[in-house]
């Protein structure tokens, strides 16, 4: 079987800025469509570069990619699928914000092909939601829910966040039953992070507000694996939970296994060939460029064997599954176990690391710690 | 050149109070530089100096200037550092110049550190020309600062001169009074030569270049020379003036500032202070005031990678190439592996050190807490010099531990009389005598701990004195004290490197803040780490560094891999900086803690 391999559309349009968010995207709602026309040019323009390759998935995320126009997102699915190999059994997944749906839209996204729905819920608390900056409504994500049901969606991801300034475990835990009674068929839960150039970071160099402790964000962290373990969700990744294997986001997983990925929109990211590279952080400077007829690079490094192994090693780590041991020596000539003799036996002593069916894994412990176990590859 | 036209002077000033602003402008005005090629503050060459704005070692240039009377003069600007670690280097530039401009900042006034460097001009019967410098920033208190300056100096009003040398303001004024104010030099030209060696510094390609003071005689390229102190015979092999680059001239004669290069290899060789005379006629005796210098603090340097000795040991080599003050030897710490012993003139001499290693060897290091030499007599009758805490002798087996103490003088406005006695109480001073030179000014004259001294002494004292008092000290002796060696502990083990030698009336106290400090600056590990300090076996203090709770960033920025492996990489650069011990990974900071663990 061919490796699988993404393709990522960055839609970077919010009609408000949560203050936590650090991704890239705009409130000016009016250049919408200048957007949609260059994004259109830059899947062209890209194309002859990677027409070897078939695509199992397709992301589309933001930003608000729900706040395109039945049109835009007819016009972007359309061109991609003109211009590159697409699996035709493939994951097809979009990002929406419950407030910006209706029955009408989540029709219209379905029939267009997409068959993955993600919301970016975050809370089931009116007044959490408020304190996030979300636009949407309690009531909006019941109701959008049952609606993207109706429309046909059988895959659909919750976003939920968990220990941000003001959380308590009674609130955290109604988020948890109320997105289990929803019964999707995948949770992603994100412990908030304080981001450089966030709003949220510059209220907390005030002192206005401050993040949980170590061992708070542990507790609420220990809570959600908890609870939607409970539920039939397996935890197959560091901040994701899924009803069984087949229910695993692939796109993502094309990340975390280090598989190649093509990214199209402003600050977009792609890794293909042992490259990493990305677009310009900036709609008026991509859209410009591509009315040049130009690619709006930002970066992009050519990784080393190094690089190669450690990043192999520290994404594969955040998955249940683990670094596989034959694939390492498969992909890098090289046996894991070996080359770091050292430190894996010393974290295996620990109980840190386990090796188990081939693959090495964290353990229990060690998942929680999982960045300083990586940083000592 | 005349001898009747030459002037040498040094600039006195308190550090920010314009002192290397002031010596570019004299160099820009005389056309001894352009402005294009001049990057600011160029006297303090190295970088450190340029960044913390103090001038470690001195240097001097020779400035051509063609006066108001038609004249053309030489003028030699010695620059001097200015940090009582550094005091006897200040002395001896003050022995090679006739005159000082005493450089007080307008809106600051006059400070310590200036007081107690213009008294040492005073006493090396240098003429002071005093200079207020910033009279044109808008917090300027130019009448309260010029009846400071004659207080000080008993001057008259018109003497003061009034510049800006920021803005170019007084400039030429200055350079007038140096030449009418300033003695020109005396000298007999056929006398023996005697030459005042006031600083060194290594060249890679030419070896040493000492920088001196003709007093008497000749010194030509190829005469015979001789360093009184170190006894040793040097053929010159080339000489010159200072520009801002070496100027090549034949000859030097009585009066003149210039370098001299002899083939010396080593900084060591060539002793600042020391004499320089013709092996053919010698100078009686050598000048007085050189004094050998000894350091007064020791610290262990260690690699934070072992394998990083050797290099470490290079380093050294070619640092000590031109800092002569500083002492090195090799020492093994159970904890930290091998390393250095090294000896400083004190702790900005140490800090110095250190970043030197850093920025200029690329040596990550680890720095000990610092100590003074301890005189221990066992129980066998055996006398002990002890410049390392862990290398004290087992408690059983300690007749006697001394310390050294020095004789210290303070001289304060009378307001600040309380704070000081406080402060000296604190560090266990013996009040001998209390004296006025006049009314504005007290004399305290203490006995006092070295190790009580050498750490944060002098902060302290300009902080509670608002910067007026003035410390001067000598060694005085070593004396009995009741000390006692505190160890700490890092999960059972001790670590050795931090083992410190404390009165033991504190010890508690100081085995406490200690345990505490290194709480808040040991992180979190995979594993509980337990700190206990103690006294033998005696546990008297105890902390805990609980075991990393949580360590996984939730998200790995959608497709932004790289920005995910530089966050990582980052936290493996802060593993590398951070010392091995055991199990336990300790940061740099942590073996300096006792410095601060008063805060």
């Amino acid at each position: 079987m061919a490796e699988p391999a993404g393709l990522y559309v960055h839609i970077p349009f919010c009609q408000e800025k949560c203050e936590y968010c650090d991704f890239y995207s705009i409130t000016k709602l009016d250049q919408i469509q200048q957007f949609v026309d260059a994004v259109l040019k830059e899947i062209q323009l890209r194309a002859p570069n990677f027409q070897d390759t078939t695509f199992s998935t397709i992301f589309w995320g933001g930003g608000t990619p729900s706040l395109l126009s039945h049109e835009q997102i007819s016009a972007i699915w359309q061109t991609l699928h003109d211009h590159y190999s697409i699996a035709s059994d493939g994951e097809f997944s979009i990002e929406t914000n419950p407030g910006t749906l209706s029955p009408d839209k989540l029709q219209h996204i379905r029939e267009s092909g997409f068959n993955r729905l993600s919301m970016g819920v975050q809370s089931f608390n009116p007044e959490e939601l408020k304190s996030l900056g979300r636009i949407h409504s309690v009531e909006e994500v019941l109701i959008n829910f049952e609606n993207a049901r109706t429309a046909g969606f059988n895959n659909i991801n919750i976003d939920l966040m968990t220990a941000f300034p003001g959380i308590s475990e009674t609130s955290f835990r109604h988020s948890l039953d109320v997105a289990t009674g929803l019964s999707p068929e995948h949770i992603s839960c994100y412990t908030l992070i304080f981001e450089p150039n966030t709003i949220l970071y510059k209220r907390m160099q005030l002192g206005e507000v401050s993040p949980l402790s170590e061992d708070e964000e542990a507790k609420y962290y220990l809570l959600a694996a908890d609870v939607l373990g409970k539920h039939g969700y397996v935890q197959y990744e560091v901040s994701n939970f899924a009803k069984g294997e087949a229910r695993t986001c692939r796109h993502n997983l094309i990340y975390w296994r280090h598989h190649p990925y093509i990214g199209f929109g402003p600050s977009a990211h792609s890794f293909y060939d042992n490259r990493r590279f990305s677009n310009k952080r900036s709609l008026m400077y991509y859209i410009r460029s591509l009315n040049d007829g130009q690619l709006p690079i930002d970066f992009s490094e050519e990784l080393s064997a190094d690089d190669l192994k450690f990043e192999y090693i520290f994404l594969n780590l955040r998955l249940r599954e683990g670094v596989s041991l034959k694939e390492f020596q498969y992909r890098f000539a090289s046996d894991l176990l070996e080359e770091h003799q050292q430190t894996i036996e010393r974290l295996l002593a620990d109980n840190l690391l386990q090796v188990q069916d081939d693959h090495l894994r964290l353990t229990e412990s060690g998942w929680m710690i999982a960045d300083t176990v990586a940083a000592h590859f | 050149m005349k001898i009747n036209n030459i002037r040498n002077f040094c600039i006195i000033a308190h550090i920010d109070h314009g002192k290397s602003t002031l010596a570019d402008r004299l160099l820009e005005h005389t056309g001894s530089l352009q402005n294009r090629e001049m990057q600011a503050q160029v006297l303090d060459s190295m970088d450190l100096e340029r960044e913390r704005g103090i001038t470690i070692k001195s240097h001097a240039v020779r400035m051509e200037y063609k006066a108001a009377d038609g004249e053309t003069y030489i003028l030699n600007l010695v620059d001097t550092p200015g940090h009582v670690d550094f005091a006897y280097e200040v002395s001896r530039t003050l022995a090679a110049v006739e005159g000082a401009l005493l450089l007080v900042d307008a809106s600051q006034g006059v400070e310590a550190q200036t007081i107690s460097n213009l008294y040492q001009a005073v006493d090396n019967d240098l003429t002071i020309l005093p200079v207020i410098n910033k009279i044109d920033l808008p917090g300027a208190e130019v009448d309260r600062v010029k009846r400071q300056v004659i207080d000080l100096l008993g001057c008259e009003e018109e003497e003061i001169l009034m510049a800006s040398a920021k803005n170019g303001i007084g400039i030429e004024e200055i350079l007038e009074a140096v030449l009418e104010r300033v003695p020109c030099p005396e000298g007999d030209q056929d006398a023996p030569l005697e030459a005042l060696i006031f600083d060194s510094h290594f060249d890679s390609y030419r070896g040493v270049v000492a920088l001196m003071r003709i007093f008497n005689g000749q010194i030509d390229e190829k005469t015979k020379i001789k360093f009184m102190a170190t006894d040793t015979n040097y053929e010159v092999e080339e000489l010159g003036h200072l520009l801002l680059k070496r100027i090549r001239s034949k000859k030097l004669h009585p009066g003149e500032v210039g370098y001299l290069i002899c083939g010396a290899k080593n900084v060591r060789d060539i002793k600042v202070g020391d004499t320089v005379t013709n092996v053919a006629q010698p100078v009686e005796k050598p000048m007085a005031g050189y004094r050998q210098v000894k350091p007064m603090v020791y610290a262990g340097i260690y690699p934070i990678e072992t394998a990083e000795f050797e290099n470490l040991r290079t380093a050294l080599e070619k640092l000590v190439l031109n800092d002569a003050s500083l002492h090195y030897e090799p020492e093994t710490s159970s904890a930290l592996g091998f390393g250095f012993r090294c000896g400083f003139l004190g702790l900005l001499h140490m800090e110095i050190v250190q970043e030197r290693l850093d920025r200029e060897f690329d040596q990550t290091i680890i720095v000990t807490t610092p100590n003074v030499v301890y005189r221990v007599l066992t129980t066998d009758g055996v006398e002990h010099y002890i410049d390392n805490p862990s290398k004290m002798p087992a408690p059983g087996s300690i007749d006697r531990i001394e310390e050294p103490y020095i004789d210290a003088h303070m001289i304060t406005p009378p307001e600040y009389i309380g704070n000081i006695m406080k402060l000296a109480t604190e560090k266990r001073g013996i009040l001998k005598n209390q004296s006025y030179i006049d009314p504005t000014r007290a004399d305290l004259h203490y006995h006092l701990p070295l190790a009580e001294v050498v750490f944060d002494f002098y902060d302290r004292l300009k902080s509670v004195t608002r910067g007026y008092a003035s410390l001067d000290y000598e060694f005085l002796g070593y004396q009995h004290s009741k000390l006692v060696k505190l160890d700490i502990f890092i999960n059972g083990e001790v670590l050795d490197a931090l083992s410190v030698i404390v009165h033991h009336e504190r010890a508690y106290d100081q085995g406490r803040a200690l345990c505490q400090k290194l709480r808040k600056l040991i992180p979190r590990q995979m594993f509980e780490v337990i700190i206990q300090a103690g006294i033998g076996n005696k546990i008297i203090a105890r902390e805990s560094v609980k075991a990393l709770r949580k360590n996984v960033l939730a998200k790995c920025y959608g497709g932004d891999i790289s920005r995910k492996r530089k966050l990582l990489e980052k936290q493996k650069e802060g593993k590398k900086r951070m010392k091995q011990v055991g199990r336990v990974e300790i940061p740099q900071e942590a073996f300096l803690a006792v410095l601060s663990a008063d805060d």
